[in-house]
């Protein structure tokens, strides 16, 4: 069925916001970005690479803010309603993207848009209100100071009870380097410190109600790639069974079982109560229901009842950061805790574990303060001076990096450039170790999740000891991953459709002939372009690497006597990216993608 | 990759054998097996009419399980069973073997019972399920012979229902009993591409499995890399490290374990992976 009064992603436009002046305007989708680029993270990074002059402040108004959405969105394709920021992150230094599911990338795009960019700060606390074609910057002063929840209800009376709101919480407005931006309450585009960009711009909230009906190039092939890439869902374990039952907190006894669950800020890697904090355990004891995000057919996200209250999540990430990491076994704790690191806009995962690097410093005598592994005493009040950068509160929201540097023991914070890595202890998973190692924006698991392969056995288990053959599987899946993130599509899609189930949804929806190895080509444009963007902020070889307590083996448990072998791998991964002994691409690498040379 | 996509679904029983299983089940699976022009359907004789309805004037075979899962009902039962089954429109059978009596060394009993479903199967192909878990290495090859003897088609690793799934070891051992002249299927706990392809390379030539959809849709990453086939652990694949007392008799159970004592990689079986 042909469509014609639906608009196409490749007519959708760029929105151009200056905070500075106030200034507002559209621009058409330039056609090399979007054909060499998609939509979603490469259209991000793309721009940021164009036009933020190296060495910026990322807190300073010379840096930009993108919201973006890719040529999925909104259309029939499967969890199609995420959206992505792209920004310099303040607390890495590198180009970052952060996501988030929720309803409110379905509106950008039935806005008519591609992206929204914020450039330069205001001076005053605004929120920009998009309806359909029309775009206004209005006062915040009202919801400044204001919790998540407070500013969405407060913002969507404002507007349209069918609007969508993205904002930011105490912890974005006071700059620090663990704020996230929230949308419908509790999802969050949580890493990289991306809501204190936001909030030094003055920027409470975006908030889009969009009417138009998204068209996509070729309906008949999207509808047979969408039918079959939802069977294919229904016919995976993990997205027909575990997600949708269990959520993401399923993992928790998986990689504890694996000796992988980090304890006590990575000193362990089991937790001997990881039973208590587990997705069985949350589903008897606080689930109230599944949360699907827009268009999603595997609903992995949760609500919780806890103390006479509804509240979002928690994620598996989020129980690992605030519990196991913290050594903490409360679980009705965790969940409320959860919570209020959604109220006040904070990333869980870098919170969590800035708190357990906090902690071990007190266990070491670098620190004195109350703060003890396994006591939540006093840590809800912590968090609440984190996000209002009080006391200690304000020295950990810098992040476990500074943190840990400033009190002359670095080695202590669990990062990657300066990015808290997550739920896995990568010695006992060395493709996921390198993962981390090589990621563009610092520790992370999104980028090549080989856990799926290394534990979980999807699409096939490889062996999580061994180096060999890593660097191949890590690179493509980094590809693929920022393939997906331009079309712009959930990550856990990928335990149930292949390359060619992604090439196939995009070639329909844009109606560009894109197979397997086209998608994974402009998956490698982007990687090699934020590396190219982070060679430029002075990043190298020397920070592809982990903290040197993956140099020593955990002493008990699944994943016992074993060490992630970076220094093995790495020359691999380099010399199979096409980059130079010191990991900077080479001209004849940058030539084939299509980048334009520098010097 | 050593075989294509096709290829490789064309090994595969695409198979059902579940207590549980509703007509709608039964529906689903042939749509797919015909979808993915799987060999065969396995399932259980109740649904065979039905299967062979909504395959028929296909090229993908309906195979029902005889004497199933236990193998220890009489021959004549087994043979009633075939006849009933080839009538309502079954191309081959998977009959388990008489357990028991291979391990008293009843050999004509064994025999005369597959000779007694080959009798009855008219045209269609027998195949024989071993159980391996439940034997120790003499006893699978003695139970190769006996089929070959019988004049069975193919011989089987395992129900699934058993104490052990097919491993690489057995179908090698399988096919060097039976030579290229009998066909060899290895079934039990496969679900990965991963495992199908080295099953195959073992010397199987069809793979009874309930996730050949995953198997299929997983196999097309194998073009994006050969890193998935990197070798893996040995003891991963070994039968002794499947070996479970709570389901295996006690001699068996000993008989795989003390394998591992004189095993050549038995540095390797340190960790639990």
């Amino acid at each position: 069925m042909s469509d014609t009064s639906s608009q196409q992603y490749a007519d959708a436009e760029l929105l151009y916001v200056s905070l500075t002046d106030g200034t507002i305007r559209r621009q058409p989708l330039p056609d090399d970005l979007y054909r060499k680029y998609l939509g979603g993270r490469g259209l991000g990074v793309k721009l940021l690479y164009d036009n933020l002059a190296p060495g910026i402040d990322a807190l300073s108004p010379d840096n930009w803010l993108i919201f973006a959405v890719g040529p999925s969105t909104a259309t029939s394709v499967p969890t199609g309603g995420r959206f992505v920021v792209i920004t310099k992150s303040p607390a890495t230094g590198t180009v970052f993207d952060a996501h988030a599911g929720g309803y409110l990338g379905a509106q950008l795009r039935r806005a008519g848009l591609a992206a929204v960019i914020f450039t330069g700060a205001s001076k005053s606390p605004v929120y920009l209100w998009i309806n359909d074609d029309q775009a206004e910057i209005r006062d915040a002063t009202k919801v400044w100071g204001k919790t998540t929840d407070v500013t969405t209800d407060q913002l969507i009376k404002e507007t349209d009870e069918k609007a969508q709101v993205a904002c930011i919480g105490p912890a974005g407005e006071n700059m620090i380097n663990l704020a996230a931006i929230i949308t419908d309450k509790h999802r969050a585009a949580g890493r990289g410190g991306v809501g204190a960009v936001m909030g030094s711009k003055k920027l409470k909230a975006l908030v889009v109600r969009g009417t138009k009906n998204p068209g996509v190039a070729n309906p008949e092939r999207l509808r047979e790639a969408v039918e079959r890439a939802r069977r294919l869902i229904k016919k995976n374990p993990v997205t027909d069974k575990s997600l949708p039952v269990y959520g993401t907190p399923v993992l928790v006894s998986v990689i504890n079982e694996a000796g992988m669950l980090p304890t006590y800020n990575f000193q362990e890697g089991t937790f001997n109560d990881a039973d208590g904090v587990s997705g069985e355990k949350l589903l008897e004891r606080f689930s109230l229901k599944p949360y699907n995000c827009y268009g999603c057919p595997i609903g992995c996200g949760r609500m919780s009842r806890v103390q006479g209250r509804d509240v979002g999540g928690p994620e598996f990430e989020s129980i690992w950061a605030l519990g196991p990491q913290c050594g903490i076994n409360d679980l009705e704790w965790i969940v409320t805790a959860n919570d209020k690191c959604n109220q006040l806009g904070i990333d869980t995962i870098s919170v969590g574990s800035t708190l357990g690097c906090a902690m071990e410093l007190v266990q070491k005598g670098k620190l004195e303060h109350s703060l003890r592994f396994g006591d939540t005493t006093g840590i809800l009040e912590m968090i609440e001076d984190i996000a209002h950068a009080q006391g200690l509160g304000k020295e950990l929201g810098k992040g476990s990096k500074v943190f840990a540097e400033s009190y002359g023991v670095p080695e202590l914070a669990m990062q990657v450039k300066g990015l808290e890595i997550p739920a896995y202890d990568p010695r006992g998973v060395q493709g996921h170790a390198l993962g981390y190692a090589t990621s563009n924006r610092g520790g992370c698991h999104l980028r090549s999740y080989l856990i799926g392969p290394e534990i979980m056995g999807s699409p096939v288990l490889v062996d999580r000891d061994i180096t060999d053959g890593k660097a191949d599987l890590v690179i493509l899946f980094q590809n693929l991953s920022a393939a997906m993130d331009c079309m712009v599509v959930c990550r856990f899609t990928n335990f149930a459709w292949t390359v060619d189930d992604y090439a196939a949804m995009v070639s329909a929806n844009t109606g560009l002939e894109i197979d397997g190895n086209e998608l994974l080509r402009i998956g490698a444009r982007i990687w090699n372009l934020e590396r190219l963007f982070n060679i430029r902020e002075g990043f190298g070889k020397k920070d592809d690497t982990l903290p040197p307590r993956f140099s020593t083996p955990l002493r008990e448990g699944g994943s016992r006597k074993r060490v992630a072998h970076i220094d093995v791998m790495l020359p691999e991964y380099y010399a199979q990216r096409g980059w130079d002994k010191d990991g900077r691409p080479t001209d004849s690498l940058l030539k084939s993608l299509d980048i334009p040379i520098e010097r | 990759m050593v075989l294509t996509v096709e290829e490789l679904a064309q090994t595969i029983d695409h198979t059902e054998l579940k207590a549980d299983a509703k007509q709608s089940k039964i529906k689903q699976l042939c749509e797919e097996a015909l979808s993915y022009n799987f060999a065969a359907v396995c399932i259980n004789a109740v649904h065979v009419e039905y299967a062979a309805e909504l395959l028929k004037d296909s090229a993908v075979k309906v195979c029902s399980v005889i004497g199933f899962p236990l193998g220890a009902t009489l021959s004549e039962v087994k043979a009633a069973e075939t006849r009933e089954v080839v009538k309502r429109g079954a191309h081959e059978v998977d009959m388990v073997i008489n357990v028991g009596a291979l391990r008293d060394e009843n050999y004509d009993l064994v025999r005369s019972d597959i000779e007694a479903v080959v009798a009855a199967s008219s045209d269609a192909h027998v195949k024989v399920i071993l159980e391996t878990g439940l034997l120790i290495d003499d006893q699978k090859r003695k139970a190769c012979y006996l089929c070959k003897e019988a004049g069975a088609d193919f011989v089987k690793t395992s129900t699934g229902f058993g104490p052990m799934g097919a491993t690489p070891y057995d179908v090698r051992l399988m096919r060097e009993a039976v030579g290229e002249s009998m066909g060899v299927k290895a079934a039990g706990g496969i679900r990965t591409f991963k495992e199908a392809l080295r099953l195959i390379d073992a010397g199987a030539n069809r793979i009874g499995t309930s996730s050949g959809i995953g198997i299929i849709e997983d196999y097309r990453w194998a073009q994006y890399s050969d890193s998935w086939m990197q070798p893996d652990k040995p003891c991963w694949t070994c039968p002794s490290r499947m070996a479970n007392i709570a389901k295996q008799p006690k001699e068996v159970y000993l008989w795989y374990k003390q394998r591992c004592l004189t095993c050549p990689d038995k540095d390797q079986n340190v960790f639990t992976d």
